[in-house]
């Protein structure tokens, strides 16, 4: 079986980010990058299903410009077998996202996609679902728990109050929440092989997929800046406060 | 209470006002000690100035009552220099807490002494500009105290030590007198520099008042390599290999025992499946995308010469930082075992001879001992820590380990090294100077103390007698 798994090159999660002057977007110019955290985790399921004799072998997909194939080399260190690059401009919308990835499962004979619940920057959290729907394929979203047996795939998901487990028949979409697993650093020599696995370079129109997208940015906004505490002298001015300012008792 | 405390204490009262001198047994328990625990406090009373003006009169009533001050800042010291343990009045700088002024063409400011140090690193940021003296207690040190005791610190290799980014400081001497040192300036070739003097003085000579510390340029994007190796001789030739090709800005070492504890008691992943005797954490600036090629011949070469058996690259912020807790954790992981510390160095191509022949000597001594050995290798600055076995007694424990002492420093003393790389000297280790410094400069020293503070007000009892 073979697994795909899409990684994104996103803005290093620690990176104060900044809102451009124009409000356009956030400023990006050297930012450090890295791989979104959640597909980092979707990363390392496949990798370990293929550790555990599951799965034949993991590819790994990036859409983006050639910065991106930065991610993919990670990929390939922590363990994925061979990369695909989809050379796009940046900010494909989840929609195109979902049909590049349908192609690419038709044409290498996907068996399981594993995804990231969501990208840390634009935060849509739709790609998996779409991907499901377009490919009437079985989802779990927001697993916690992945586990394989007799050619079916057992998720469980992180859901308001609890956890729910589904049984999927294959091929099935799976997307990572941050408990399923820590993912392992790269190794120095693991870096070194991952220079000589293969990545090949595909576009959009190659797998017969069209960008462009209908929606457009109007405003990036920072949140608001957070208003100075207040200092009191004793706690009847608190009490009071809390009363007739915070109005929280 | 002695008289004369009592009239001092009336008279600082009529100058701060009552509400700032302290004499409850809370504040007299807190302010008068550091994070040693060998010494009990002992303050008459806390004081906590608002001002140049201020602390100048306190040092002139210390003067004429004959009063000693022990000088207090973020009291995160190690080596008792701000205990205040012989009725001594503490003077908390926690109030003179104020960022003055900046100035974007000198890249300079000008603070308080009672600013945290991490307050001054997050202003810094906010330049976008970088202070780049940092170590783990940086949330709490003030930068007074680290000006009193030259701290250093997990940059040092690349940036030097605090006494590096002083550019001017105002001090009130022991006898009470303002003096305005260098006010800035980066070339002033007019006679002595007193300025160094008070660098690293532990409060003995005078009182830091304000201080202007230079900014740099932020590093540009850290990287974070961790490598198994072998032996330490091999963590030698790492650090030339890499040194060679890259721009460090950090290099530091821990042995397998010490990231045993940590990933114990924090949980954290091992940097890598090999499991060396050593592990050499590197930091480098990744300037450009040459410099990850660079990273990676000098680990091939390392790896064929056999002095790395494994290592990890960090892939994002959040992998560094976990990398980085690999080392800095170690110190509090440790703390529960009541650990005999000491941090010494010697020249960086000496430590590997240096620390067998300590682990000879403890291991010889008192075999059941565990060493943790850890530090800045870089600078040839490592931190020795000997663990308690739980079955022995805290007081036997450390008797046997101060009978070590005389041992480890007199292999100091051998290798030309110091018995105090960067934690001062203070109470802890003044009955070890010797070992580090001879007789004619002690007597220097002394002869210094007694021109800045004739009455030998300012902290007495500390680094020498």
């Amino acid at each position: 079986m073979k697994i795909l798994v899409a990684v994104k090159r996103v803005v290093d999660a620690n990176v104060k980010i900044r809102v451009k002057a124009d409000n356009s977007g956030v400023e990006l110019t050297n930012a450090k990058m890295a791989i979104n955290p959640f597909c980092e985790i979707a990363v390392e399921e496949a990798i370990r299903i293929k550790e555990k004799g599951q799965a034949d072998e993991v590819i790994v997909v990036s859409i983006g410009d050639k910065a991106c194939q930065e991610q993919i080399r990670t990929s390939l260190a922590l363990g994925a077998d061979r990369g695909i690059h989809v050379e796009a401009e940046d900010g494909v919308q989840p929609l195109a996202v979902a049909k590049i990835l349908k192609a690419l499962i038709d044409k290498e004979g996907i068996g399981l996609v594993l995804l990231g619940k969501q990208s840390i920057d634009s935060d849509n959290n739709q790609v998996a679902q779409m991907l499901a729907a377009l490919g009437n394929m079985p989802q779990g979203t927001f697993a916690c728990a992945v586990e394989l047996t007799d050619g079916k795939v057992k998720v469980t998901r992180e859901i308001d109050g609890g956890e729910q487990t589904v049984l999927l028949s294959l091929p099935a979409v799976i997307s990572s929440d941050l408990r399923l697993n820590e993912p392992r650093y790269a190794s120095l020599p693991n870096i070194m092989k991952a220079k000589k696995k293969p990545i090949d370079t595909v576009t959009p129109a190659d797998l017969g997929v069209n960008t462009a997208s209908g929606l457009k940015i109007i405003a990036v906004e920072p949140p608001p800046a957070r208003s100075a505490g207040v200092k009191v002298a004793d706690v009847d001015e608190l009490i009071s406060k809390l009363k007739t300012e915070a109005k929280v008792i | 209470m002695n008289p004369v405390h009592a009239d001092i204490l009336e008279r600082l009262s009529e100058l701060l006002g009552a509400d700032r001198v302290k004499t409850d047994p809370d504040s007299l328990a807190n302010y008068g000690k550091d994070w040693t625990r060998a010494n009990d406090p002992r303050p008459t009373a806390i004081v906590f100035p608002g001002s140049i003006d201020e602390v100048q009169a306190i040092v002139r009533l210390a003067n004429e009552y004959a009063c000693a001050l022990v000088p207090s800042g973020g009291r995160t010291g190690l080596s008792g220099g701000a205990v205040a343990c012989q009725g001594e009045i503490v003077v908390s700088f926690e109030r003179m807490n104020k960022i003055l002024d900046f100035d974007p063409v000198d890249r300079q400011v000008i603070c308080q002494p009672g600013v945290v140090t991490e307050v001054l690193q997050n202003f810094a940021e906010e330049q976008q500009l970088f202070y780049p003296v940092d170590f783990a207690s940086s949330g709490s040190s003030q930068i007074g105290g680290n000006v009193a005791t030259n701290a250093g610190g997990i940059k040092v290799i690349r940036y030097g030590l605090t006494r590096d980014w002083v550019v001017g400081m105002k001090v009130v001497t022991g006898s009470g007198e303002l003096l305005d040192l260098n006010h800035g300036l980066i070339k002033n070739a007019t006679g002595y520099d007193l300025r160094h003097l008070f660098i690293g003085s532990e409060g003995t000579l005078g009182l830091i008042v304000e201080l202007t510390l230079k900014l740099t340029t932020p590093p540009k994007d850290p990287m974070v390599l961790v490598l198994a190796v072998d032996a330490m001789e091999s963590a030698m030739d790492v650090l030339r290999s890499f040194q060679s090709r890259l721009p460090l800005t950090a290099f530091e070492f821990f042995s397998e025992k010490a990231l045993r504890h940590v990933l114990a008691e924090k949980g954290l992943q091992r940097p890598c499946e090999t499991v060396g005797e050593f592990y050499a954490l590197i930091e480098f600036e990744n300037v450009s995308e040459h410099t990850l090629d660079q990273a990676m011949e000098a680990f091939e070469y390392c790896m064929e010469q056999g002095w790395a058996l494994d290592g990890t690259l960090s892939q994002s912020s959040a992998q560094a930082r976990d990398l980085w807790r690999l080392r800095e954790d170690i110190s509090e992981t440790i703390a529960r075992f009541t650990p005999y510390k000491n941090d010494i160095s010697v020249r960086v191509s000496r430590v590997p001879a240096f620390l067998r022949e300590v682990d000879a000597i403890v291991s010889s001594r008192y075999p059941d001992f565990e060493i943790i050995w850890f530090g800045h290798i870089g600078d040839g600055n490592v931190h020795l820590n000997i663990l308690k076995p739980d079955a022995l007694d805290k007081a036997v424990f450390f008797k046997q380990c101060a009978e070590v002492s005389v041992e480890i420093f007199e292999c100091v003393e051998r290798f030309g090294g110091s018995v105090s790389a960067e934690h001062g000297v203070g109470l802890l280790k003044k009955p070890f100077l010797h070992y580090s410094r001879s007789a004619g400069e002690i007597a220097c020293m002394k002869a210094l103390k007694q021109v800045f503070d004739p009455r030998g007000v300012m902290n007495p009892g500390k680094i020498f007698d």
